[in-house]
């Protein structure tokens, strides 16, 4: 009766983490609600109908859930939320995509009158054959993932039992020489591999491309993996030649500039997607080789083409890698029926604490325009005002003093306008890299980064996602595109990968400074991000530039 | 017949009631409420109001399936002298001897001399047969048949002769016949086989009939003797109260967020008396809840009398909360909800009705609409939960399957409800789940308090597990104060002021945004007493970011200020005032500068100031004298409907001292009676006088029917000449007496307005 848990009948359900079974409570919760936010003392956890079903992929039923939720719950559970949880798992595995020996690919069930129904829906039309029993009807081979999310669209997600063909062997395997895999990269590889397909979600920093060169290495067959730009695919080659037994031969990139198909090929999102005269030129890369495992990285920007494809290739191994469900565009649900459902899931607060990631600092710094420059601001256009704010030169010279008191550390500029960088990379005497260097010249700094020679860059967004930089321990934010909550989350990615730990300090702090110009527009878009890292369980405090003393 | 020693006859029902007990007889006036209203003059009213045919409808509406076919089966053991009604059931007489005490205590059967008998309406009432089958049949041979030897003879019959047994038995029992029933014997035609048999006798001229004992044997369905099993689980029984209670809490809370809305904006009163659709529809998306459950809570807060038929400010009809609602709303949670709780078991309405279209009308139904009463919604009601009520702790119904079993349950102890029983069963348990006296398919503590009409055990049951009220929240920084509990009213009141309630239930989340913080400006806090009270409320440290909030929204607050008089907007903020003037939005409104600092505006003030908050800004109306003018929205009553229900417990209570008193009369009526000089019918004789009020004639008249007795009438035909009949009474009815009348030899109607006296032959 006086448990950590509460459970409100909107479905949300409050853990106080000061509760001496706030961490038990934690790990019982986890598999079936989602976190919300996590905040310092109070954390928000959602009860959702995939989170349900993605309980239900992983083995829990309803009674567990029902169970859970008494167990920790400090005031009684409204009786309607319980039902509500129990017929919604119920709704899980009533029908059943099998393997059928005479028929091939078959939707089974266990309770008719569902079947019926499903039958009778607009959106699964076409997708179903002949009815082989009154509980079977065949499905055309080429639907089955369509059929899946059409399922899962009209409440009746089917559980796929049809299996997964091998692909083309080809041997993996992983070298660890002077590292290994850390417990939950290896924990993560193995829920994937016992759930057959899904995704896999582990904070920025956490060493996902490790997670995926472990699946391969159990696979132990010919890979397609699909990143989200070139960089990126440098990146994961880089990688797998370090980590695994793959020579350079053995991993071919697939980008705009070479087509190389090897047993190991990376492609980026964008390729896959190029449009010629209304046709994917590049989509036979899918039918390229029979491929045994294919990856997503970053899935939560997997793009709706892919979707498509994604819908034919049911019949392969997928994982998906990603540091949020979340998704701008409301998309999580085709994610689960298409890639699968949720098969590992560690919060960044957690991998924080076992020392994994760097804890974060976030700082807003207010700056207050100049009246000339309020003056314009107040009379330009609604879609002129954001850049105007973001700009303002007060910025320049707050930024300038910020890089001075963390002279010496590694430092990041991150904007959004290509101008504002120019200027702030002149008053800073760093370099700047967008979306017109060249990959070469960008590897080139990078690796100057890592390694020391410069110690501050400015970058364009072109460093949101998957870049590593691994020493960055400040970074500063003076525009983005209007406060999304991804952007903010791989921003802090950049951050949060621990360097090696610099003489005298155990562990570095990063320090993320947002500049942000106090009663325009770009205060609101402040208070987005505020909210989101609050939400995430990072210290946010406000300062004004003037007590900066800069 | 038995060997038990006979147990004492009596002539009439009148005189049986006369000898029973006060506790026996007041049993009766309680199982049988109407014949208790208005108080009868004594034991031979009461037992002749009993034999009505509405009020023996009533009473078998009340028995359950067992009691019924026993009733069944004594009313056709009227027809055979040789069967008893265990006999007509096949069953060992020990099983139906309790069943018959209860019938006699019901008033349905009495002690004759001949044995029990049914009151005359009985059968009617059942649709046993016409009544003229009440004659006993001719026994079909010398020797008495029992039931293993009708059974016998109708095994060896061939199937023609079954089937044609069966048409016969279904048409009354009698039929004619080409072939001379007499020598049919043996002419080896089914009607042969039966005559041949004994199970068709002849009667002459063609006609044959179905001997008494072997129609009750073709009649008569032994079915199931004890109700069909609910289907069960196990659940632990804390686990039941504490769902219960969540639920409860719930109701309790959503009531109260219905009728704080419906305070300020009332919704209208449709025509014909309901609640329009798109009216529940905001209900429903309000409360975050199902239509229904939505329609549910709206009657319940109605029956409870905190919502009421009012005026709005323009005197059109709407619902607005009534000052009952003030009251209720400083209880205690459990005690709000034992009000709630209680008006919804006593509600004769049938919420599950609406959104239903009538069948006839087409119409959808409303809530709140006058005709959703029923009459068996209460008992129904009440039997539904007293069946769950009889599962023993820790047992609930099993998922799926154990409310159908309950539905199967109820229709064998009350069969003869409507078909709209069925209905009312299930909805009752959703509607007892919404109310938390079921939870998980079991009856809750409370719940179960409350149906044995001890409201204050219930109250106190259900507290245990409320959640204690906080007067703390948790500030984070982003921005949400979460209470970890209800917060008490008064704390809740202010802090719904300057945040936003986001999630409710046992504890609440509020956001803080510059819209509440603003809010709270808006009626005439200071940044100053923000900071305090938010420091003052929190349990934890002030999160710096909030600091930061309540500190911009005081800057930018009040920066605008809007005149009264001519609508201006005046600032000291040149630039902010820029931006109004030259925003394309605010081209409507008319706004023009007049001096740096100031823009008068052409449109009213009550378009301007949300079309200025619209766009961002955060002006203040300012009274002519300068000061701040801050408005709150008035809050509307309306007053009590008059005719306040009362507690079950007071219900209760009035009952039993009505049944006392009733019983108390009737013995005095008797003694009265006793004290009067009755002149014995020999003395009668000759002097038709008798009773000469009707209401006497008609008792006397009934008992006659009951004791099978032969009266002289005195009456007066339709040419106005007086006569008299001596006839055997057969019913009385709407009015009308029908008799057996000795002279003319046939059975007669007599009006009874015309029948002056009665006498005993």
């Amino acid at each position: 009766m006086n448990g950590p848990l509460i459970v409100q009948s909107d479905k949300t359900l409050l853990l106080e983490i000061d509760h001496e079974q706030a961490a038990e409570c934690r790990k019982a919760i986890a598999p079936f609600a989602e976190l919300e936010r996590s905040p310092e003392h109070i954390h928000t956890y959602r009860l959702t109908p995939l989170g349900l079903w993605n309980a239900r992929a992983a083995g829990h039923d309803a009674e567990q859930v029902v169970d859970t939720l008494l167990t920790y719950s400090r005031y009684p559970v409204p009786h309607a939320l319980l039902v509500d949880v129990a017929e919604t798992m119920a709704r899980y595995g009533r029908l059943r995509l099998e393997k059928h020996p005479v028929h091939g690919l078959v939707l089974a069930t266990t309770d008719r009158p569902v079947l019926e129904e499903v039958l009778r829906a607009k959106r699964v039309q076409g997708m179903l054959g002949d009815r082989v029993d009154p509980d079977t009807v065949a499905v055309h081979p080429s639907e089955r993932g369509n059929l899946k999310q059409a399922l899962l669209k009209i409440g009746w997600p089917a559980e796929d039992y049809a299996g997964y063909v091998d692909g083309e062997a080809h041997p993996i395997s992983l070298v660890t020489d002077g590292w290994e895999l850390r417990p939950y990269q290896q924990e993560a590889a193995e829920s994937f591999w016992h759930g057959g397909s899904g995704v896999v979600v582990l904070p920025c920093g956490a060493g996902k491309t490790l997670v995926g060169a472990a699946s391969m290495a159990q696979a132990q067959a010919t890979t397609l993996i699909l990143v989200t730009n070139t960089v990126s695919a440098r990146q994961w080659k880089d990688e797998l030649v370090k980590r695994t037994s793959l020579t350079e031969d053995e991993i071919g990139e697939y980008s705009g500039a070479t087509k190389e198909i090897r047993p190991v090929t990376i492609a980026t999102y964008q390729v896959l997607t190029t449009k010629r005269k209304g046709v994917y030129p590049h989509l036979e890369l899918l039918d390229a080789r029979d491929w045994g495992l294919i990856v997503y990285d970053e899935v939560h920007l997997l793009p709706a083409p892919i979707f498509r494809m994604t819908a034919d290739l049911q019949a392969r191994r997928r994982i998906g890698l990603t540091a949020t469900l979340v998704r701008e565009d409301g998309r999580e649900g085709d994610v689960f029926s298409l890639i699968g459902p949720k098969r590992y899931d560690a919060p960044w607060k957690d991998i924080e604490s076992q020392g994994w990631i760097a804890p974060a600092d976030c700082v807003e710094v207010r700056v207050t325009l100049p009246d000339d420059e309020r003056l314009v601001y107040a009379t330009a256009e609604p879609e002129e005002r954001y850049r105007l704010a973001a700009c303002t030169s007060r910025k320049t010279a707050v930024v300038k003093g910020l890089v001075e008191q963390h002279e010496g550390q590694p430092l990041l500029v991150i904007g959004q306008y290509i101008d504002q960088l120019d200027e702030l990379a002149a008053a800073l005497d760093a370099p700047v890299i967008k979306g017109e260097t060249s990959v070469k010249e960008r590897q080139r700094l990078f690796e100057a980064f890592r390694t020391g020679e410069i110690s501050r860059l400015v970058v364009s967004k072109v460093a949101n996602f998957s870049i590593d930089l691994p020493s960055a321990e400040v970074a500063i934010q003076v525009s983005g595109s209007f406060g999304s909550r991804q952007e903010e989350a791989q921003r802090l990615g950049r951050l949060l990968r621990p360097g090696t730990p610099r003489p005298g300090e155990e562990r570095k702090v990063a320090r993320f400074y947002t500049v942000v110009s106090r009663d325009t527009i770009d205060a609101d878009f402040a208070a987005n991000r505020q909210r989101f890292l609050a939400e995430q369980g990072y210290a946010y405090r406000i300062v004004d530039a003037d007590e900066l003393g800069v | 017949m038995s060997a038990q020693p006979a147990p004492p006859a009596y002539r009439s029902l009148a005189d049986q009631l006369r000898a029973w007990s006060d506790d026996r007889l007041g049993q009766l006036l309680r199982e049988r409420p109407d014949l208790a209203t208005p108080a009868p003059h004594d034991s031979r009213q009461l037992a002749s109001r009993a034999a009505t045919r509405a009020s023996v409808l009533r009473a078998l509406d009340r028995l359950d399936a067992a009691e019924l076919r026993v009733l069944h089966s004594q009313a056709l053991v009227t027809q055979t002298p040789h069967w008893t009604a265990a006999d007509v059931l096949g069953v060992d007489p020990a099983e139906v001897a309790p069943v018959l005490d209860r019938l006699v205590g019901l008033a349905l059967v009495w002690q004759a001399p001949d044995g029990l008998r049914p009151v005359t309406t009985v059968p009617d009432a059942l649709s046993v047969g016409p009544p003229e089958t009440r004659v006993p049949v001719e026994p079909l041979t010398a020797e008495a048949w029992d039931r293993a030897k009708v059974e016998d003879r109708l095994a060896g019959l061939s199937d023609p002769a079954r089937a044609l047994l069966a048409h016969v038995h279904a048409h009354g029992g009698r039929g004619t016949t080409k072939e001379d029933p007499t020598t049919a014997s043996r002419s080896g035609s089914p009607v042969g086989e039966l005559v041949a048999a004994g199970l068709l006798v002849p009667k002459g001229r063609g006609e044959v009939r179905v001997p008494g004992e072997v129609g009750i044997v073709l009649g008569v369905d032994a079915g199931p003797a004890t109700a069909p099993a609910l289907l069960t689980s196990e659940r632990d029984a804390s686990v039941v109260d504490r769902a219960g209670a969540g639920a409860a809490f719930e109701v309790v809370r959503r009531a109260e967020l219905l009728l704080d809305t419906w305070s300020t904006r009332p919704p209208g009163i449709l025509r014909g008396g309901g609640l329009g659709v798109r009216d529940l529809r905001n209900v429903a998306g309000l409360l975050g809840v199902a239509e229904g459950e939505a329609a549910l809570l709206v009657e319940v807060v109605h029956a409870a009398g905190l919502l009421a038929e009012g005026g709005d400010v323009d005197g059109d009809p709407v619902w607005v909360p009534t000052d009952a609602y003030d009251a209720w709303s400083t209880r205690s949670v459990a005690e709000r909800w034992r009000v709630l709780a209680e008006s919804w078991l006593g509600s004769p309405r049938l919420v599950g009705l609406v959104g239903r279209r009538d069948e006839r009308s087409k119409k959808a139904t409303n809530a709140l609409e006058p005709d959703l009463t029923h009459p068996v919604a209460v008992e129904t009601r009440r039997t539904t939960l007293e069946v769950l009520g009889s599962l023993s702790a820790g047992e609930v119904l099993a998922t799926g399957t154990g409310v159908p079993s309950l539905v199967a349950h109820v229709a064998w102890l009350r069969p003869r409800r409507p078909s709209l029983r069925d209905d009312v069963v299930a909805w009752t348990v959703e509607e007892a789940a919404v109310l938390g006296l079921v939870a998980l398919g079991g009856l809750t503590t409370a719940g179960r308090a409350l149906l044995d009409g001890d409201p204050a055990r219930a109250v106190s049951a259900l507290d245990r597990l409320l959640p204690d009220p906080v007067d703390k929240v948790l500030l984070q920084a982003d921005l949400t104060a979460v209470a970890p509990g209800p917060l008490e009213a008064e704390v809740a009141r202010r802090l719904q002021l300057v945040a936003d309630l986001e999630s409710a239930g046992g504890a609440g989340v509020y956001r803080f945004t510059k819209g509440s913080v603003r809010r709270a400006f808006d009626v005439g806090w200071s940044a100053a007493e923000v900071h305090a009270f938010v420091a003052d409320v929190s349990a934890t440290p002030v999160p710096q970011p909030l600091s930061y909030l309540v500190d911009d929204v005081a800057r930018t607050f009040g920066t605008l200020r809007v005149g009264h008089a001519e609508a201006f907007i005046r600032t000291d903020d040149e630039a902010a005032l820029t931006a109004l003037e030259r925003d394309p939005r605010a081209a409507s409104l008319g706004l023009r500068r007049i001096a740096p600092t100031v823009l008068v505006s052409t449109t009213p003030l009550d378009v301007l100031l949300p079309r200025l908050r619209d766009l961002g800004t955060a002006p203040v109306v300012e009274a002519p004298d300068g000061t701040v003018r801050v408005a709150r929205p008035d809050v509307l009553r309306a007053r009590t409907a008059r005719a306040r229900r009362t507690a079950a417990g007071a219900t209760a209570a009035r009952e039993a001292a009505q049944v006392s008193a009733v019983v108390t009369a009737v013995r005095a009526g008797d003694r009265a009676a006793e004290s009067r000089p009755t002149p014995t019918p020999g003395e009668r004789a000759g002097t038709p006088a008798g009773p000469t009020n009707p209401a006497a004639a008609l008792t006397t008249l009934r008992e006659a029917v009951e004791a099978r007795a032969t009266v002289r009438i005195a009456y007066v035909d339709n040419h106005g000449s007086y006569l008299e009949r001596v006839v055997d009474p057969v019913r009385v009815e709407g009015g009308q007496l029908t008799a057996w009348d000795h002279r003319s030899e046939e059975q007669r109607l007599f009006a009874v307005h015309r029948i002056t006296a009665v006498d005993a032959v």
